[in-house]
């Protein structure tokens, strides 16, 4: 069943290999192998984990208004056992998303396959390793579906001069066939504002399950990118039957430090807080899932360092409070976004 | 209920559709071509520079560090993904390639 998501990914890389050849413009767009890679030693409660992880992206332009990408996730998380012994642990391959996007028109774009989940933002926008300021998940990452295999429309558009207006709409079917492509059957949707001036986006979600327990699941997301000082603030808050809470954290760039400047610039501190409260789901089925199993309260902080802008040491502490045992989070590694052109692009 | 889901989202899937034919029909490239061309009447190419550092800041500078660029080609791909991804404003999309490639 692993197997599936490589599978997948080679065919998409031949295709691209093949359409790459078959470009004769030289405007036109190109196959990219991009994606991040990264290893992180995560100390949990005192356990350790190394975690090694390649997370390879394959974006296929097609004509003017095609896009087939998709993105895999193979993971190592290795540990000591606690009698002793050399490290050991699963790895894990999962295929996140592969997906045909049709820009209909400047409203509208179809996308049709197994894409990310449109609830929120840090699962669409903020998950790579690159991206993400602190490497830790939020605790609500999981009361949302991560994929959906189906149907999307999506599109942003200008409201008008001040307000830009985005959208998102899709249903997914239920897929247990294979261990890759599991989804469960489920409508929602997403809405935004952003306001270019102040450069901040408001927004909420929703999604309906429509098997088993047929619950609904909302939230709300908020972003901030400062005018006036090298800042950017994220908030998340989603409720569903399984639990509700909310985290912000804000990342902020020492480049405005008048001493060591060449240091400052590539330094950025980070900080997270955030609240869980489980909802009516056993404690069991909150840790099967990804969730805390008691209400949990955590606090944490980072400091990154850009070596350039694809490639960050990361380091963290952080501290979770909660009925089930106070833990300590500690968080060091290296995060690398690469970029490869699957053909000619020609010069700068 | 999931009946009239289903023919919603199919009928959302078909008026785009059905829009983006009869957009094409107005010229090689429709709509976008009248964007495009729009874009171009409306900002000399310092102007269009400087607006598409600002919409690339604004707008990529919410999720991510600005990255280096790229070749205009690389570039083109990987405005197309965000442009999905981000749900980036058409002329958005057209402004961030013009800065980026230069």
């Amino acid at each position: 069943m692993a197997v599936a998501s490589a599978d997948v990914f080679l065919v998409l890389f031949f295709a691209a290999t093949m359409a790459a050849a078959q470009l004769p413009n030289a405007d036109r767009p190109v196959p990219i192998l991009t994606g991040t890679a990264g290893t992180f030693s995560f100390v949990t409660a005192g356990q350790q984990e190394l975690n090694a992880q390649i997370n390879p992206v394959l974006l296929l332009p097609l004509g003017d208004r095609w896009l087939v990408e998709g993105r895999g996730e193979f993971q190592g998380a290795f540990q000591r056992p606690p009698d002793g012994g050399p490290y050991g642990g699963p790895v894990s391959k999962n295929l996140d998303y592969v997906q045909a996007d049709y820009i209909a028109n400047p409203y509208v774009t179809v996308t049709i396959g197994r894409f990310l989940t449109p609830f929120g933002i840090f699962n669409e926008r903020l998950y790579p390793i690159w991206i993400r300021s602190l490497q830790q998940d939020p605790l609500i990452l999981p009361l949302s579906a991560e994929s959906s295999d189906g149907l999307m429309l999506r599109g942003g558009f200008p409201a008008n001069s001040k307000v830009n207006f985005t959208y998102a709409a899709y249903v997914s079917a239920v897929s247990t066939s294979h261990n890759n492509l599991q989804s469960d059957r489920n409508v929602g949707g997403r809405v935004s504002f952003f306001l270019p001036g102040p450069r901040v986006e408001i927004g909420a979600s929703w999604q309906k399950l429509l098997q088993d327990a047929r619950a609904n699941a909302f939230g709300f997301h908020f972003a901030w990118l400062s005018t006036q000082l090298p800042l950017n603030v994220h908030s998340e808050y989603a409720r569903s039957n399984q639990g509700s809470g909310y985290w912000i954290d804000g990342a902020y760039r020492l480049s405005q430090l008048h001493f060591w400047q060449k240091a400052m610039r590539r330094t950025e501190i980070a900080g997270r807080a955030e609240q869980f409260f489980s909802g009516s789901i056993s404690p069991n089925g909150a840790l099967a899932l990804g969730l805390s199993p008691a209400n949990a309260r955590e606090g944490e902080f980072g400091l990154n360092y850009y070596l350039h802008d694809g490639l960050k040491v990361v380091g963290s502490y952080g501290r979770q409070f909660s009925s089930a045992g106070n833990m300590n989070l500690w968080t060091a590694g290296i995060a690398y976004r690469f970029l490869i052109p699957l053909g000619r692009v020609g010069t700068q | 209920m999931k009946t009239r889901i289903s023919i919603l989202i199919c009928g959302l899937a078909l008026g785009s559709i059905v829009y983006a034919k009869s957009a094409h029909a107005e010229g090689p490239s429709g709509k976008k071509e009248a964007s495009t061309s729009t874009v171009t009447q409306s900002y000399d190419a310092g102007a269009m520079r400087a607006q598409g550092e600002q919409r690339f800041r604004a707008n990529c500078g919410r999720c991510h560090a600005a990255p280096q660029k790229f070749p205009p080609r690389m570039m083109a791909t990987v405005l197309r993904h965000m442009r999905v991804r981000a749900t980036i404003t058409d002329d958005d999309m057209r402004l961030v390639l013009f800065y980026m490639s230069q």
